[in-house]
């Protein structure tokens, strides 16, 4: 307990040098809460997006479904039964033709009255066209579509006929995950069925609930599942920045251990004073390491003070993002915000504090080697 | 006086070394985390360009309109010699085509009957010419899951997942069917050779990778070309210098009014990536603002320790006479003597690690347990301009101040207390 | 007058029955008159692109509606592929890969050499009276000739075109025009036939324009260069041994 006092004293006495050292250590751990949440914050905001714009909680898909194949659009379809809550969406294979131009996509069929998914199929049921669609603003950019706008699009119904109509787009919507925008147009279910004499049929069920309940005919895919590719890109985004803010931490260190080997050449006289009043050469390397700590220790609440309102405020008022290339296939918002977890802040607070005390109990080893005598003096070693 | 003063501090390695080492490997740090920041945040950029966009993009105007379609009817003609116009004239970027298609494979058993097919998805790249470094850019060298890269003609690589499907081995021979640029059928044999895995599921099942010639001659795309892409040579794209080019390119075609001329987007320009671009040098310029604050507070730090240290000398110093201001003065010029050598010894440092790591990168695949190779875990700095600096004047100012902080403590010191402070 | 209306609302129902017969009757004539029992013809497809046109010539062997093979002549690049359907199976066999191909399912969906024609459309070998029901719609000049213009309405499920209009040459019972429709009325293809010549007894347009009607673009021609009628074919030509180089 002594050498806590000791030390505290020791450092409150040395001033400015012990708050250069403390507001590094405070920024380096400002910064790597700030990353680490951003990338958490990305990371839960894109699951967030995918589970409102496409997964809810889970889905059923069809037997023989497969989204990746779409000449499985054609099989893997079924009857769902009506206990089941959520949403169901039906997959055709079809073109539009924007200026003439042929345009493979996907048909995509859901309730326009639903509420499961953030697409706002409520335009499909208010608009007065004919047959309405919503595309979104990818799509209105690759095919240079926009709302009012009429043109063709081209299917085949159950048996095989050709069917074509004139659709108008109801609405062009702003979706952060590419997945429900590009290749694909999205109409009501119940009139998509009837054109194509698919009544009651669907490929995916959306399920509101997570429980899911057996259904013949039907896989469950589970939403962690569907949520994993998520996981995998901000994991590799973490690593590139882990390496960043541990060369930030280095130099921090580096700071620390300067001042440590320079506080022990300077204060030899000092460390012979301790030892020759009865502290062993442990003790004062203790003393010294402790001393070291305590930078650390007080970074930690210096940052806690400033950092603390400032990554508040973050987190409540978000960071804007610009519009993202989606080629990374991570949905990005219009804002991330950040989402520090107490296990964050405990493990970031861990390292800095263990490494602050490692590179201070280093240079103090040499006091375990030091002749107190010519210490007493002030003799250089 | 600076050659005594460097002589004090060749003589004296207290005095220099460890100054100096420390103000070089701040310098370094800053150098080269600078470089590796843009590297990090230019990853995605970077990882668009490999796959998609190149740093800038030679396509015909009808086919750039297009381009999400891959309307391979719309290419460029006399490619050949647009290719070899575009090498010479712009010899600081690596050309090279592309192509992408549509096809079906079909798998024969031994008596030649159908026995799997498939749709595929073809990429072609130049793979023969190993100077362009198609196969690095796209990652295929550690993608590859079995067998060996395309070397003779007819040779390609499948997606696992679809390789797999399709019960196909290696050394097994397949057919492709598809259309060439015009809508002709196409039929070609290729030989399968290796098996990649990028670990993205969708080009896993479908993939196909063939030799640029193979492609132009099943597309009889023969001096014709969908896409030629442009990268900057040691991966130094600049943001700049590419709009540049891409101006000057498609004003020498303004007056060309065929819609098949040729025209010259930056990686800007395409898929939306310019703001992303803004977003990253806004990002990088944050994070590394704030590093070299730190940066400055350790060598400030350092300064102000040097000074401190030589509180001794400073006395003897003035015990002999000397005029504070003399004594000041020297302590600042040989601050700043310390903080150039190690400023500059940690930007040279910096720089050569960061344009290593640029052109080979550091690999964290080991670190990151991930299998997604598409987005490679090899990160690599980026050499920029701002690098020269960046290290340097916060590494020599540092010090500087650090030095003529401590150094104010010279004018509080009366004589009187000299000798008693000696004695001691 | 109220007779008079009455006389006419009745000739009207019985001419309606009448009109009837003569559609299927039409249908059935145009039928005699184009299918041969065996047909070998030498044919060029002109594909129009946006950039030029480009020409495909070809020689074909049918024997009903479930026989035919088909080989490519010119250009270069194409020749030596070959085609052959038997009954709703089709192979295409190219000397590239020595290989023959299945199409199935929707490989036969794909437009044949880049043109405006699928596969699918060459596959269709039932006979127009078995799946459309027919009507006739009323006559017209078309060509400077006299033409009945007939709808078919699909009677089976499944056809690729629920709809069709044929506008039949009153002379020689050649179609010189059809529109084919979707389920819904939506035009989707555009046939024009010209340039009726005589082989033999038979009349053949040698000219069809085929547009898609969705797509722009000036579509594709297909010329008759030389047909033959009737002539034998060996069984050979009939069999996959055919796909060889």
């Amino acid at each position: 307990m002594i050498a806590w006092t000791l030390a505290y004293r020791n450092l409150k006495g040395a001033g400015l040098r012990t708050w250069l050292n403390a507001s590094i250590l405070s920024l380096v751990f400002v910064l790597i809460l700030f990353i680490n949440g951003l990338l958490d914050g990305w990371n839960q905001s894109a699951k967030q997006d995918s589970i409102a714009w496409e997964f809810a909680a889970g889905q059923y898909w069809a037997q023989g479904f497969d989204p990746l194949d779409p000449f499985s659009y054609q099989e893997g379809l079924k009857d769902w039964p009506q206990s089941l809550e959520g949403t169901p969406i039906l997959w055709r294979q079809g073109s539009i033709y924007p200026d003439g131009r042929m345009y493979p996509l996907i048909i995509k069929g859901i309730p326009a009255q639903q509420e499961l998914l953030a697409l706002p199929t409520a335009l499909l049921a208010q608009s007065q066209a004919q047959f309405p669609a919503l595309i979104g603003h990818r799509m209105a950019k690759n095919c240079q579509l926009q709302k009012g706008d009429r043109l063709l699009m081209r299917w085949r119904d159950q048996k095989g006929s050709f069917d074509a109509q004139e659709i108008e787009i109801a609405g062009v919507f702003d979706s952060p995950l590419p997945s429900v925008d590009q290749g694909q147009i999205w109409v009501d279910l119940l009139s998509l069925q009837a054109k194509t004499g698919l009544e009651n049929k669907a490929n995916i069920w959306v399920a509101a609930k997570a429980k899911p309940q057996s259904v013949a005919g039907a896989n469950w895919q589970e939403l962690e599942v569907l949520l994993a590719p998520i996981n995998k890109i901000i994991e590799a985004k973490k690593g590139s920045s882990q390496f960043s803010y541990y060369i930030l931490l280095a130099i921090a260190l580096l700071a620390l251990f300067d001042t440590q080997v320079l506080s022990i050449f300077k204060r030899q006289k000092e460390i012979g004073t301790y030892i020759s009043l009865g502290m062993s050469p442990k003790e004062v390397q203790l003393l010294f390491t402790l001393e070291g700590g305590l930078y650390a220790i007080f970074g930690l609440f210096l940052g806690g003070l400033y950092g603390a309102p400032l990554l508040y405020y973050l987190a409540q008022n978000g960071i804007p993002m610009p519009e993202m290339a989606d080629e990374m296939g991570v949905s990005m918002g219009k804002a991330i915000y950040p989402v520090y977890s107490w296990i964050l802040i405990l493990k970031t607070s861990l390292i800095i504090l263990a490494s602050s005390f490692l590179v201070s109990y280093w240079p103090a080893r040499k006091i375990a080697r030091m002749s107190p005598v010519a210490a007493l003096k002030g003799k250089l070693q | 006086m600076i050659y005594f003063l460097l002589k004090g501090i060749w003589r004296d390695r207290s005095r220099s070394f460890f100054p100096i080492l420390v103000t070089a490997m701040g310098v370094l740090l800053t150098v080269f985390l600078s470089g590796f920041m843009q590297g990090v945040f230019n990853d995605i950029i970077e990882q668009n360009a490999r796959l998609e966009t190149g740093h800038l993009k030679v396509m015909s105007r009808a086919y750039a309109e297009l381009a999400s379609q891959k309307p391979n009817d719309l290419a460029l003609y006399e490619a050949d010699s647009l290719l070899a116009h575009l090498r010479q004239e712009y010899p600081e970027l690596i050309w090279t085509p592309r192509l992408r298609f549509g096809g079906l494979v079909d798998l024969a058993n031994a008596q030649g009957e159908t026995k799997a097919q498939g749709p595929a998805n073809v990429t072609a790249l130049d793979l023969s010419t190993p100077s362009l470094g198609e196969a690095q850019r796209l990652n295929l060298q550690k993608s590859l899951y079995k067998g060996r890269l395309p070397e003779q003609p007819q040779e390609v690589l499948m997606g696992e997942e679809f390789a797999r499907r399709l019960g196909i081995e290696l050394g097994q021979s397949f057919s492709l069917m598809g259309s060439t640029m015009e809508g002709s059928m196409s039929f070609r044999n290729y030989q399968l050779v290796g098996v990649i895995r990028f670990g993205v599921v969708a080009i896993d099942r479908s993939s196909l990778i063939m030799n640029l010639a193979d492609a132009e001659d099943f597309l009889d795309m023969q001096d014709a070309a969908a896409e030629i892409l442009g990268y900057f040579k040691h991966n130094s794209y600049s943001v700049k210098q590419a709009k540049i080019i891409a101006e000057g390119f498609n004003a020498a075609q303004a007056d060309n009014p065929d819609e098949f001329a040729p025209i010259m987007l930056s990686l800007r320009a395409q898929n939306n990536l310019g703001q992303y671009v803004d977003y990253a040098n806004n990002m990088s310029t944050l994070i590394i603002g704030i590093f070299v604050l730190a940066m400055s507070i350790v060598l400030w730090n350092m300064g102000l320790l040097g000074g401190l240290r030589r509180y001794k000398e400073f006395g003897i110093r003035l015990a002999l006479g000397e005029a504070k201001g003399q004594i000041y003065a020297a302590l600042c010029i040989e601050s700043l003597l310390i903080g150039g050598l190690g400023s500059f010894l940690g930007t040279l440092v910096g720089l050569g690690l960061c344009y290593y790591l640029q052109l080979y990168g550091i690999d964290l695949d080991g670190a990151l347990e991930q299998s997604n190779v598409m987005m490679p875990s090899v990160f690599r700095a980026k050499l920029t301009v701002e690098l020269l600096y960046i290290g340097f004047i916060p590494g020599l100012l540092a010090s500087l101040l650090g030095s003529m902080l401590a150094g104010l403590g010279i004018y509080q010191r009366s004589t009187a207390n000299l000798f008693k402070e000696l004695e001691a | 007058m109220k007779k008079i209306l009455c006389s006419l609302v009745l000739i009207l129902f019985t001419m309606a029955p009448n009109w009837a017969q003569t559609a299927s009757e039409i249908i059935a004539k145009m039928d005699e008159n184009m299918n041969a029992k065996t047909q070998i013809s030498r044919s060029q497809m002109v594909i129009h692109g946006r950039r030029g046109s480009r020409t495909v010539e070809s020689r074909s062997y049918s024997e009903g509606n479930q026989k035919a093979y088909t080989e490519y002549l010119a250009p270069a690049r194409e020749r030596g592929t070959k085609m052959l359907k038997l009954g709703d199976r089709l192979w295409i066999y190219s000397p590239a890969t020595d290989r023959s191909i299945q199409l199935s399912g929707h490989m036969l969906r794909q437009s044949v050499m880049g043109s405006d024609l699928s596969y699918e459309d060459m596959m269709e070998d039932r006979k127009m009276q078995d799946i459309y029901s027919l009507r006739l719609l009323g006559e017209e000049e078309l060509q400077g000739q006299r033409v009945w213009v007939l709808e078919l309405v699909a009677k089976v499920e499944g056809l690729s075109y629920p709809k069709r209009k044929i506008w039949v040459d009153q002379r020689y019972y050649v179609p010189l025009k059809e529109e084919l429709y979707a389920k819904s009325g939506q035009l989707l293809k555009e046939l024009t036939f010209s340039e009726v010549k005589a082989f033999g007894d038979r009349y053949y347009p040698t000219i069809t324009h085929y547009k898609d009607a969705l797509k722009k673009g000036k579509g594709t021609d297909f010329i008759l260069l030389e047909l033959a009628l009737d002539e034998a074919i060996p069984e050979h030509y009939f069999n996959k041994s055919i796909l060889k180089r």
